[in-house]
């Protein structure tokens, strides 16, 4: 059986409570009516308040801080169909939190591998993040990101940058981490104008640049491992990368 | 001529780029509200070069202009290059500023010796102060000790940096004479087992002191660098010990001519494999190399070797040996070993579940038993391992279009 439902969290809950009350045998997950015909029974899933609070005050109940928030993790990885396997996820959890340990289990591996992969991408973003200071010294990064990182990010620097003020913009989702002075917190951007940057800002770019350049060794030259490192979809917003 | 800023960055980053240490990891948590920067305990890489080292801080020299001679240091006084120098606000404005937009980590500052040793260890320590007094910055500050400086100068900078080093280069007193005539061994332990002393003295945890050694510019083996990096590590004298592949930058009747125009890389991974061993696997020095085998061996790991040398302890059972033995096993690190651990809880685990685990076992195999078993195709020699392991992968099998007919009947 293969069920539909309209792509968020709350969404999910109400999905999960369906399976769960319904005992559906759900093969496939998707965000999106398909275009193409299947062969195969196809439910969609409304949302409904009632029913999705009640799962997550029971989530909240039965699952242990660390899963719960696992949960929380996974739905950020948004490029990654990883329906299925949360659904399994909640409910072995429902029956028994100690099982969500057991690697052996598939989904539970499954899971757990995405969100270190989650964990290993925003780990990398907070390194190749690049900011532009605008004319009146707020700090500006645009984002291309696999995995809805935002938040993450916003917490990262809000350590860093803890006297500064600044946005992380996520173009393609059109959400953002804004830390202004009396706002910190993510929130939907549908459009941005381009800003314009500080005088200082293409001197120092110049700078960065090149020292980038001068502190390769030649006689050391690898591009391949260089590109294992930064791999190109990190890329796009990376001055150093853009001559 | 004058030299404009992006002059400056060029020559002192280019004279800087030979100093492998580039970490940012080992830090408390430190950011205070209200002021710039944080250091993050796992360190962060911030880009690649084009050679695929990883840029983590802004690594420059203060200045390139020095009094010494050393044979293989490409800003030696007998050598004709570009000099530069910043000064130290110059610096400090393109640190915060760099660390503004995300380039970096924090600042890496090493510097050639200008006049005397205690007027340069001055210049660095007024960038210190201006950096983190004045403009209040707490991310990462990476500086390089002058050896032969003051001791309270040195006392001044332990206590503002994120962590200090000093290279000792070469690995032997006789070696130093031959190639840094101004330098002594003893000189260039003093500032490290100063700075120690001093930071033990301020709190119980000593600060973060790291060193590099040049490995194919003199005729030290692979056994005396290792064991002089297990000293220093039981002594607790550093956290870590940098190797880097001897690259020519002068002609210098001391030094020896490459037999390939390529850096030694190969050697230098090998002991980068076996420093490993030394700080996370428990290994002792001399269980890694002795007198008679003093080289690390090109083609296989050390771990791989010492597993080879020591048939005794295998083949291990993966759903009973302990993490210690665990991590002895060649192609098991850590994290498959806890992965082992974390599994067999549940189920006895067979060669399919360490797949499934996503542990490799192309090493492994030879020395482990699943459940009882032990692969059947390779027995457990020495030498049979070492063939079946080195041998080149199956080639594709050949279609009837693939076969180079000119090779047969002399067609182009």
């Amino acid at each position: 059986m293969t069920l539909v439902y309209d792509g968020t969290f709350e969404g999910f809950l109400s999905l999960v409570y369906e399976v769960y009350y319904k005992k559906f045998q759900v093969e496939k997950i998707l965000r999106e009516f398909p275009a193409t015909l299947i062969l195969d029974d196809i439910i969609t899933i409304e949302y409904d308040e009632k029913k999705s609070l009640k799962v997550l005050e029971s989530l909240k109940l039965k699952f242990t801080k660390k899963n719960f928030s696992v949960i929380l993790n996974v739905f950020m990885c948004d490029s990654k169909e990883f329906e299925l396997n949360l659904l399994h996820f909640i409910i072995a959890g429902f029956k028994n939190q100690k099982q969500l340990e057991n690697i052996n289990l598939p989904f539970v591996q499954n899971i757990q591998n995405l969100q270190k992969e989650l964990f290993r991408h925003n780990h990398k973003m907070t390194g190749f993040t690049r900011f532009v200071e605008l004319e009146d010294g707020l700090l500006y990064a645009k984002i291309d990101s696999k995995f809805n990182v935002v938040y993450f990010l916003g917490q990262h620097f809000l350590k860093r940058f803890n006297n500064q003020r600044y946005i992380i913009h996520d173009i393609k989702r059109q959400v953002a981490f804004i830390k202004e002075n009396n706002f910190v917190g993510v929130q939907n951007v549908a459009e941005f104008e381009t800003p314009k940057v500080s005088v200082n800002e293409e001197k120092f770019s110049k700078l960065w640049q090149t020292f980038f350049t001068s502190v390769s060794i030649e006689s050391r030259k690898n591009k391949k491992l260089q590109r294992q490192m930064v791999p190109l979809l990190y890329r796009t917003y990376m001055n150093e990368f853009h001559n | 001529m004058r030299k404009d800023i992006y002059d400056k960055m060029q020559i002192l980053s280019d004279s800087a780029k030979y100093d492998v240490s580039c970490s940012s990891s080992g830090t408390e948590n430190n950011y205070k509200t209200g002021e710039l920067g944080a250091t993050q305990t796992s360190g962060i890489c911030h880009s690649f070069t084009a050679d695929g080292r990883c840029i983590s801080l802004l690594k420059v020299l203060l200045t390139n202009f020095c009094i010494y001679d050393c044979a293989y240091c490409i800003n030696k006084v007998s050598n004709d290059i570009p000099r530069a120098a910043f000064a130290p606000r110059e610096l400090a404005d393109i640190t915060m500023n760099f660390y503004k937009r995300n380039y970096i980590e924090g600042l890496f500052l090493s510097s050639g010796i200008i006049d005397n040793e205690d007027h340069t260890m001055n210049l660095i320590l007024r960038t210190l102060r201006i950096l983190r007094n004045e403009y209040k910055f707490n991310g990462y500050i990476h500086v390089k000790l002058i050896p032969g400086s003051d001791a309270r100068l040195i006392e001044q900078v332990v206590q503002l940096a994120s962590r200090v080093s000093s290279n000792i280069e070469l690995p032997s007193d006789k070696s130093l004479k031959l190639l840094a005539p101004n330098k002594t061994k003893e000189k260039v332990l003093q500032p490290l087992k100063l700075a120690r002393d001093i930071s033990m003295e301020r709190n119980k945890k000593p600060i973060g002191m790291s060193t590099q050694l040049i490995v194919g510019a003199t005729p030290e083996t692979d056994m005396d660098i290792l064991n002089l990096s297990s000293v220093m590590y039981d002594k607790a004298l550093l956290k870590r010990v940098y190797y880097s592949a001897y690259i020519p930058v002068n002609d210098d009747k001391n030094l020896p001519i490459l037999a390939t125009s390529k850096p030694p890389l190969l050697r230098e991974h090998r002991l980068y494999q076996a420093d490993w061993l030394l700080r996370f696997y428990s290994f002792k020095a001399d269980e890694i190399l002795n007198s008679d085998n003093p080289n690390l061996d090109e083609e296989l790991d050390p771990k791989m070797v010492w597993a080879l040398n020591n048939m005794q302890y295998f083949p291990m059972e993966i759903n009973k040996a302990s993490l210690e033995e665990l991590i002895r096993i060649p192609g098991i690190g850590v994290r498959g070993a806890s992965k082992i651990i974390n599994a067999r809880r549940f189920k006895r685990l067979n060669f399919s579940d360490l797949k499934q685990l996503k542990i490799s076992t192309k090493k492994a195999k030879y020395f482990i038993v699943c459940n009882g078993k032990y692969q059947k195709d390779i027995p457990m020699y020495r030498e049979n391992i070492k063939l079946d392991y080195l041998k080149p992968p199956k080639p594709k099998e050949l279609s009837l279009f693939d076969i180079d007919y000119s090779a047969i009947t002399g067609e182009i």
